[in-house]
C-alpha cells in the first residue's frame, strides 16, 4: 500500500508499484485532467507537482511516491477559483485543442513558484520539455509573462490560497 | 417540436454558389421522409427551435456545435456567428459538441464532417439565420404576451427589451414553441456587428486551462476495459502467428484477441494492457512493401517521373511552343517526405455494445462515418448508434480516418465489454495513416520582360483520396458487403492512377500566377502505404516546391523576388495585394547583422497568405527568428483567433520544415516518438506577427492557410545566407 498526498487529501493504493503515478492518477483516482501524451518523458503533458517541482509522471512509478505531495491541474484551480495562470491563459486565447496544456499550466506554475520573475530564456528553458502541436507557445509565454509581471499581485493571491 | 423553417432552397444556392456544387445530402429535417430525432438533451420546460440550440426556462442558452473543435476555434466562432443574430453573447452560452444528425451536415462537404478549413466559410450565413430566426420568434412570442407591437421591441444578450422593461428569453417559449416562421429574419449589416469581427476570448479556454475539458481518453464508463493493438511493423500485413500466452499471463489482462488490424490486448487499466502488449509475440505475413525503404520512395518516383507517363491534369496553351520561345527556363526538382500528424493525443475511442445499441465516444473530424461504422462490426441498425462528440486533442486531419473506432467496436463486441481503445505514441507515428511523400519537378519559363509565360508542373507519390475514401465507404454505403467496398476502393485507384489526377496530389502546385501556358501531370506511384490528409493537404507539400521555384525564376530572371511576384499575380488581385502589403513589410523591416529574409506566398482553402521569415545560420543549423505572415481572409469572425491559426500553421509548418521526416526500413516506420521525430518546442519558436487584411468579404479559410508558406519562405531565407538551394524537406544545410 502506497500512501501520498493528492491535491491536499491523504490518499492511498495498491497497484503496481510499477505503476507510473499519470494512470494511477487517471485511471484510479480517475482525475483526467493530466494527460497521456508520449509515455516517455519527452512531451510533458502529464506533468504534475510532486512536493512543489514539475515532474514528468507517465515515466515516474508510483512506488517512489511514498509520503511526497502531488498536485495536479485540478487541485491548482477550478473554473470558479482560476488560478492566476489559468486566468492568464484566458485572458490570452492560449489553448487551441487545449489537450497539453494541463501540463503547460502545471510547469508554468512551477517554474513562478520557484522564480516569479522569470526572463525570457528562463521561460523557454523551463518550458522547452513542454511540446504543444498546435503551435500557442507564443501565447503560453505572453501569459506566463502577464503574470509574472505582476509578481506583488501573483504572490499575494497565491498566499490567500495557500499556495506560497 | 417546432422546427425553424429555415429554408433549404436558399441553403442549397447558398452552398452551390460558395461550395463547388458540394451539396449532395445535405438537408434539414423535415426534408427527409422519417427525420431522425435530434441527439440534443431533454429540457424540462425548454425549447429546442432547431438543432442548434435550446433555451432552458432559466434563460441558459444552449448552443450545439456541428463542427469538431479540434483547437482551431470553431466552436468560438460557430458560436459568434449564431449569437450575432440571437443577440446572445457567445461567452454567455454554454456550448455542447454535437452528436450525428443530418441536419449537422457541412454544407460545404454534404457530410458531416470538419475538415479543408471550410467550417466558418460554410456556415457564415447558414448559423446567423438560424439565429436571426429563431430571436424573430422569440419577438413575436413576445409581442403576442406583452400585447405590444413586435416594433416596440428590442433585444439585448438573451433579453427582449420594452421600453423600461426587460424580459428574459425563456418567458417566451412557451408561446414561442406554438410559432412558425413564414419567411427567413433579415440579417444584420457588417455595420451593427457586436461580435462578429470583435476581439472576444475563447469558450472553451477556461475549460481547457482548467482540465476540465473532457478529450475522447478522458471518457471513462462504468465496467470500462482497456485494449492496446499491437500493430503490424509493416502497413496491412496480416497475423500468421500469435503467442499471447505470456501476454495472457499479465496481471489485469482480461482478453487477448485478433481484430483486423493486428492483436488487441485487453486489460483492467491502460498500464496493464500496455505492458502486456509487449509480451505479445506475433509473426505477420511479409508484403512486398517489406522490401521498400525511404530510398525506394524517391527512386521510385524520380523513374515515374523521368518515363513521363502519368496521367494529365490540367493543361492550359502551348508548353512546348511556349519553353522554346522563353528568354530564360529554368527547371528543379523537390522531395518532400512521409509525416505524422502526431496530434498531442493519442487516437482512442470508447466502444460500449450493449444488446442491439452502441455508445461510442470520441473526438472525430467525420461524425457521419460513426453510425455506419459502428453498425457494420456490431451487427446492429445504424440508427441504434449513439455517438457522443468530444474535444478533439488535436486533428490536423488524423482525426478524419475512423480505423480506430472500428477497432474498438471490433474489441467491444468480441469481448462484450466497454473497451476503450488508446494507441500508443509509437502506435501514432509508425502507423499512420501518412501525409504522403512527393517528388516535384517544376520547368518554367519567363521572357525578356519578366512575364512567367510557361509552367511544367509534375508530382510523383502516392494518392491521398482512394485511401480515405476506403475507409469512409464502409460507413457511406452501409448496403455495400466487404468484398463490395474493397472492390470500389480499388477501382477508386485504379481511375486515379489511370483517368484523373487526385486533386489532393496537385493542389497548389499551378494556380497561384498568370502563366498563359500550363502543364501539369501527375505520377501515382503506390507503395500501399496508408495515406490521409495532413494540415493544408497537397498545399502542404505543392507550396514548398511553386514558391522555392518562384525565388529561383526571380533570380534566374535577375528580378527581385516581391516584384516578379507581383508582375505574375495581376489575374489574382487578393493574392497581389497580399504580396504587395506583405512586400512593402519586407522592404522596411530591420535586420540584425547575419539575418535574411526569405518571401513565399499561396492561396489554399479560399485564403491568401504571404509570410516573410527571417533566419540565420550558425553552425550549420537554421534557426527562425521572426515570421510576418499577412493575409486575407475575407471577415475575419474572430481576428484573435484568426491570428492564433496563423502562429499555429506556422510552427506546425516549421517542425515540418526543419524536422518532419519519417523513413521506411524494410517498408517499416523507423522513427518512434518525440526523441526521434522531434517537434519544435519553445526554445525554437518564433516571434509572429501577423496581420490580417480586412477586405470584409464572405470569411474564407484559416485553419491550414497559415502553413504552406512558410517551408519555402525559409528555405528562400535559408538560400540568401548560404547560396544553398535547399530542395528537400526537411531543410538541412549541406
Amino acid at each position: 500500500m502506497i500512501q501520498f498526498t493528492l491535491n491536499g487529501q491523504a490518499v492511498q493504493t495498491d497497484v503496481d508499484p510499477d505503476t507510473p503515478l499519470l494512470w494511477v492518477v487517471r485511471d484510479h483516482f480517475k482525475l483526467k485532467g493530466s494527460k497521456f501524451g508520449c509515455g516517455a518523458g519527452l512531451c510533458g503533458a502529464c506533468t504534475m507537482h510532486v512536493d512543489g517541482a514539475a515532474l514528468k509522471t507517465c515515466v515516474t512509478p508510483i512506488a517512489a511516491m511514498a509520503n511526497k505531495s502531488i498536485t495536479t491541474i485540478e487541485g491548482l484551480g477550478t473554473p470558479d477559483a482560476l488560478h492566476p495562470l489559468q486566468a492568464a491563459w484566458h485572458e490570452h486565447a492560449v489553448p487551441q485543442c487545449g489537450y497539453c496544456q494541463s501540463g503547460q499550466i502545471m510547469a508554468a506554475a512551477a517554474l513562478l513558484d520557484a522564480n516569479p520573475n522569470p526572463s525570457s530564456d528562463e521561460i523557454d528553458a523551463a518550458m522547452a520539455g513542454n511540446i504543444c502541436r498546435c503551435g500557442c507557445y507564443p501565447r503560453i509565454k505572453r501569459a506566463i509573462q502577464s503574470v509574472s509581471e505582476n509578481a506583488l499581485a501573483y504572490d499575494a493571491m497565491a498566499q490567500t490560497e495557500g499556495r506560497a | 417540436m417546432n422546427t425553424v423553417n429555415v429554408s433549404r432552397r436558399r441553403f442549397l444556392q447558398t452552398s452551390a454558389i460558395t461550395g463547388g456544387g458540394l451539396v449532395v445530402g445535405f438537408a434539414m429535417t423535415g426534408c427527409s421522409s422519417t427525420p431522425a430525432p435530434l441527439p440534443v438533451a431533454s429540457t424540462e420546460g425548454g425549447w429546442t427551435p432547431n438543432a442548434f440550440l435550446q433555451v432552458l426556462p432559466d434563460n441558459t442558452i444552449r448552443f450545439y456545435t456541428a463542427r469538431s473543435e479540434m483547437g482551431q476555434g470553431v466552436t468560438t466562432g460557430l458560436s459568434t456567428l449564431v449569437g450575432e443574430e440571437l443577440d446572445v453573447n457567445p461567452l454567455d452560452m454554454e456550448i455542447r459538441l454535437a452528436g450525428a444528425h443530418e441536419d449537422y451536415v457541412n454544407p460545404d462537404f454534404g457530410m458531416q464532417g470538419t475538415g479543408g478549413s471550410s467550417s466558418i466559410h460554410a456556415h457564415y450565413l447558414h448559423l446567423r439565420q438560424v439565429g436571426a430566426n429563431t430571436r424573430a420568434l422569440i419577438l413575436e412570442a413576445a409581442s403576442q404576451d406583452l400585447g405590444v407591437p413586435a416594433s416596440s421591441l428590442s433585444t439585448d444578450n438573451g433579453v427582449v427589451v420594452h421600453g423600461g422593461s426587460r424580459h428574459p428569453y425563456a418567458d417566451f417559449i412557451a408561446t414561442a414553441q406554438t410559432l412558425n416562421i413564414e419567411a427567413d429574419a433579415a440579417l444584420k449589416p457588417a455595420s451593427e456587428f457586436q461580435y462578429i469581427g470583435q476581439e472576444t476570448r475563447r469558450v472553451d479556454a477556461i475549460a481547457k486551462a482548467t482540465g476540465t475539458a473532457q478529450f475522447g481518453i478522458d471518457v471513462d464508463v462504468p465496467g470500462m476495459h482497456y485494449a492496446v493493438v499491437v500493430r503490424a511493423p509493416v502497413a496491412r500485413a496480416k497475423a500468421e502467428s500469435v503467442d499471447a500466452e505470456n501476454a495472457k499471463a499479465m496481471p489485469g489482462v482480461t482478453d487477448v484477441l485478433e481484430i483486423g488490424t493486428g492483436v488487441a490486448v485487453v486489460a483492467e487499466s491502460f498500464w496493464q494492457a500496455k505492458q502486456a502488449a509487449a509480451k505479445v509475440d506475433v509473426q505477420w505475413e511479409s508484403l512486398p512493401l517489406a522490401s521498400v525503404s525511404t530510398e525506394t520512395l524517391r527512386r521510385d518516383y524520380s523513374a515515374a517521373l523521368d518515363a513521363g507517363d502519368g496521367v494529365e491534369g490540367p493543361v492550359e496553351g502551348d508548353i512546348d511552343a511556349a519553353m522554346q520561345s522563353a528568354s530564360t527556363t529554368h527547371e528543379a526538382e523537390y522531395w518532400a517526405p512521409l509525416l505524422s500528424h502526431s496530434p498531442m493525443e493519442p487516437m482512442n475511442a470508447v466502444v460500449r455494445i450493449e444488446g442491439d445499441e452502441a455508445d461510442v465516444w470520441t473526438g472525430i473530424q467525420f461524425p457521419s462515418a460513426v453510425p455506419g461504422l459502428v453498425s457494420r462490426v456490431a451487427d446492429i441498425p445504424a440508427e441504434n448508434v449513439r455517438f457522443h462528440q468530444t474535444y478533439l486533442g488535436g486533428g490536423f486531419g488524423r482525426r478524419g480516418t475512423p480505423s480506430h473506432l472500428v477497432e474498438a467496436a471490433e474489441i467491444a463486441k468480441a469481448t462484450g465489454k466497454p473497451i476503450q481503445l488508446v494507441w500508443t505514441r509509437e502506435d501514432d507515428v509508425r502507423h499512420g495513416p501518412f501525409r504522403p511523400a512527393s517528388l516535384m519537378r517544376i520547368k518554367a519559363g519567363v521572357d525578356e520582360a519578366g512575364n512567367l509565360t510557361a509552367w511544367d508542373a509534375s508530382r510523383a507519390g502516392g494518392d491521398i483520396s482512394p485511401d480515405t475514401f476506403r475507409g469512409l465507404l464502409p460507413a457511406l454505403y452501409p448496403w455495400m458487403g466487404d468484398s463490395m467496398v474493397e472492390g470500389v476502393a480499388n477501382l477508386s485507384e485504379w481511375y486515379f492512377e489511370t483517368f484523373a489526377t487526385d486533386e489532393s496530389s496537385t493542389e497548389g502546385l499551378f494556380e497561384d500566377y498568370d502563366q498563359p501556358n500550363t502543364r501539369v501531370t501527375h505520377m501515382t506511384v503506390d507503395h500501399e502505404l496508408p495515406l490521409t490528409f495532413w494540415r493544408a493537404v497537397g498545399h502542404s507539400y505543392s507550396a514548398f516546391a511553386k514558391e522555392s521555384m518562384i525565388d529561383e525564376l526571380a533570380q534566374a530572371a535577375g528580378m527581385d523576388e516581391v516584384a516578379f511576384r507581383l508582375q505574375n499575380t495581376q489575374n489574382s488581385p487578393r493574392l497581389n495585394n497580399v504580396i504587395r502589403v506583405a512586400g512593402e513589410r519586407m522592404a522596411n523591416m530591420e535586420v540584425p547583422a547575419g539575418h535574411h529574409l526569405g518571401f513565399a506566398a499561396h492561396h489554399s482553402f479560399r485564403t491568401d497568405v504571404a509570410e516573410i521569415a527571417e533566419v540565420s545560420v550558425e553552425n550549420g543549423k537554421i534557426r527562425v527568428h521572426k515570421v510576418t505572415c499577412v493575409l486575407d481572409c475575407g471577415q475575419a469572425v474572430n481576428p484573435d483567433i484568426v491570428r492564433s491559426q496563423m502562429e499555429g500553421g506556422v510552427i506546425y509548418g516549421l517542425t515540418a520544415a526543419l524536422y518532419g521526416g519519417l523513413n521506411l526500413e524494410n517498408g517499416a516506420i523507423k522513427e518512434s516518438n518525440f526523441h526521434d521525430y522531434p517537434m519544435l518546442r519553445m526554445d525554437e519558436s518564433p516571434e509572429i506577427e501577423v496581420v490580417i487584411i480586412d477586405s470584409g468579404t464572405k470569411p474564407t479559410g484559416v485553419g491550414e492557410p497559415g502553413l504552406p508558406p512558410i517551408a519555402p519562405a525559409v528555405a528562400n531565407a535559408v538560400y540568401k545566407a548560404t547560396g544553398q538551394r535547399l530542395r528537400s524537406l526537411p531543410l538541412q544545410i549541406a
